[in-house]
């Protein structure tokens, strides 16, 4: 234990030097060609030329800034999940998010086509609210928010079949635009989409930094944490609401991006250990991290298209579960 | 995820069709280096769908596509055209290094995003979206105004017109003969209002049972279509197409259409296409449809 401690410090600098470099070198990938040496004169004087000014400010440095911080939130959304349902599996996606997010891109690409610029995320994050919404109500009739699990699964079932239903009679094109876009992708963000999640990503830690102590106790389980005068309900509760808030914001700007949430925490656990604050902090600098890599591939893996990034993040995901699971397997 | 399974029929169907609208080979069209007015260079342009560089090249305006997106295969010289994206995302860093005077998009083809951002960008977006044969001569017109080659384009859209008025007249009058439309094997699909083919039956005067269903492209029970009274089922098949195998219509003998082997599978590509040739393939199906129509009628 107290070489962990000693440890912590180093290994969380280590992880921030990483996601440093990494924003760095991000910015030196893409379709056009651009030195490090323009890079550098974009940054300390002028750009080389208007276009390489437009592309690197335009383009580079809102992907970046946004794949970073949803990477970020995915990531500690799925943590702070995990923790407080002490499931492994609990992962932000599964609480009817994506499908309620679904519902809203596809109601709004069918009814609003021409201003879906503004309608989609806005639908989108609207439809994610309401998944969650009607979640927890469904867990609360129920009386057992231990089941907040099964209840989210049941309900994304349900939203993705009325998404489907409104696909089937709506005018085929909206059915690519929404499949396309919960396939995810950061090549439609702009800087404000940056604050905004920020700003929910700021407000997520600093609750989750006033409960951290509280959520370290529901890993003991619920009785020993009601012994220590937690209300086990009340904190999953106002964790998943956190959570929903975060996951939907990403999923607005971002398009559907899966599996980081479910294995971020996993790898973090690994490296740093189970409790809150260590957990938090490494999830987000690994998840930023394996976002900014990810969108790297995503825009440069074929010579005249991009890859949509879930497809990326879940496939390199599975993979990854697949060996964690054959590691755990031969130890 | 659990979305993405369930549609994927409808998926492959829409990008099918999309991909067979625009992706065959056609007429070969004149390009001509015109000045836009006394000393003004002629705009660069970005075209993003294969029918928007089809009609560029049709008024003359093909040597100015500095870019496009895949399929966009007609005229050969299109193949040259550096790809920049396709129906799913754009590579905005190319565009903007292209810098082009104006871009041509396809509204419901193009990531609307993508061309939401190229705006914001300052760069001159303009919009296609051909719904009918008329649409395609408008679009004729604007497009060659906006590349400098009015003239051309007034000529190739009055050229237009008249071909369908003239396609129009020969059919008004006939009798309407039931008709069944497989867009589609598996799951069963047709068509209804809304689609780009149903004006295909309309003016060919062929009579669509399914016209009045509320989606486009809606899927329907063989049992659906054994209630009707088919005199002919339209099976097009496409190039692109390889692995399509049409609906084993001989199986359902009870089907008057089948019984009298009144089946035609005209070239998908070229029907569905929405640019100037869609009025060869259109000629070429009424006539097919007019010949079954006789053959039924000379058999009362």
């Amino acid at each position: 234990m107290s070489q962990i401690r000693f440890n912590l410090p180093v290994k969380l600098s280590l992880l921030a030097l990483l996601c440093l470099g990494s924003i760095g070198a991000a910015l030196t990938f893409g379709p056009v060609n651009i030195s490090p040496q323009q890079l550098v004169a974009c940054f300390s004087t002028t750009c080389e030329t208007p276009v390489i000014d437009m592309v690197v400010f335009q383009v580079r440095v809102p992907r970046i800034l946004v794949g970073l911080v949803a990477g970020m939130g995915l990531a500690i959304a799925g943590a702070i999940l995990q923790n407080t349902t002490r499931n492994p599996l609990a992962d932000p996606y599964l609480f009817g998010i994506v499908s309620g997010a679904g519902l809203g891109a596809t109601i709004a690409s069918i009814t609003l086509a021409n201003m879906l610029t503004l309608a989609l995320p806005l639908a989108a994050f609207l439809g994610a609210l309401f998944a969650v919404i009607i979640v927890v109500l469904i867990a609360k009739a129920l009386q057992r928010m231990e089941q907040l699990l099964l209840a989210g699964i049941a309900v994304s079932f349900m939203l993705s079949s009325i998404s489907q239903f409104l696909l089937y009679l709506g005018e085929p094109f909206a059915t690519n635009r929404v499949m396309f876009w919960l396939m995810g992708s950061l090549a439609r963000v702009e800087l404000e989409n940056f604050y905004v999640i920020s700003a929910v990503l700021f407000f997520a830690l600093a609750v989750i930094t006033a409960f951290h102590r509280h959520i370290d106790a529901l890993l003991l389980g619920d009785e020993s944490a009601a012994s220590l005068g937690v209300n086990a309900d009340k904190l999953r509760l106002i964790m998943l609401a956190l959570c929903a808030a975060l996951t939907a914001t990403i999923v607005a700007y971002c398009g559907g991006i899966g599996f980081v949430g479910l294995m971020i925490p996993h790898i973090v656990r690994q490296i740093l250990g189970v409790t809150t604050i260590p957990l938090i902090l490494g999830s987000m600098l690994i998840g930023g991290t394996f976002i900014l890599w990810v969108d790297v591939i995503a825009r440069t893996a074929l010579e005249n298209a991009e890859i949509p990034i879930g497809i990326i993040t879940s496939a390199t995901g599975s993979i990854f579960f697949l060996l964690i699971m054959y590691r755990t397997r031969k130890n | 995820m659990i979305l993405f399974k369930a549609v994927t029929v409808k998926i492959s169907l829409v990008i099918t069709l999309a991909v067979t609208l625009l992706a065959s080979p056609c007429l070969v069209a004149k390009s001509q280096e015109v000045k836009h007015g006394e000393n003004k260079p002629l705009p660069k342009i970005i075209a993003l769908a294969p029918h928007i560089v089809e009609m560029l090249y049709d008024v003359g305006a093909g040597a100015q596509i500095i870019a496009t997106t895949d399929f966009a295969d007609y005229p050969e010289q299109a193949k040259n055209i550096p790809s920049i994206g396709n129906y799913i995302r754009l590579q905005l860093e190319k565009v903007i290094a292209l810098q082009p005077d104006l871009i041509i998009a396809w509204q419901s083809g193009n990531p609307s995003d993508d061309l939401a951002r190229l705006s914001q960008l300052g760069f001159k977006v303009v919009y296609s979206e051909p719904k009918t044969f008329s649409d395609i001569a408008k679009e004729l017109r604007h497009f060659a105004d906006l590349s400098g080659h009015s003239e051309q384009g007034r000529q190739v859209a009055d050229e237009f017109l008249k071909q369908l008025g003239d396609i129009q007249d020969r059919y008004r009058d006939k009798q309407p003969i039931s008709t069944f439309y497989e867009l589609w094997s598996r799951p069963l699909t047709t068509i209804a209002r809304g689609s780009w083919p149903q004006q295909h039956l309309n003016i060919c005067r062929a009579e669509n049972p399914f016209e009045q269903v509320s989606s486009p492209y809606p899927q329907v029970n063989i049992e659906q279509v054994l209630k009707t009274p088919i005199r002919l089922i339209i099976q097009p098949l496409s190039v692109n197409q390889k692995d399509k195998e049409g609906f084993n219509w001989q199986n359902w003998p009870t089907i008057k259409a089948v019984s009298e082997n009144n089946i035609i599978t005209p070239d998908a590509d070229a029907l569905h296409r929405m640019t100037r040739r869609s009025l060869l393939a259109l000629d070429k199906l009424c006539s097919d449809i007019d010949k079954v129509r006789r053959s039924y009628l000379s058999g009362i």
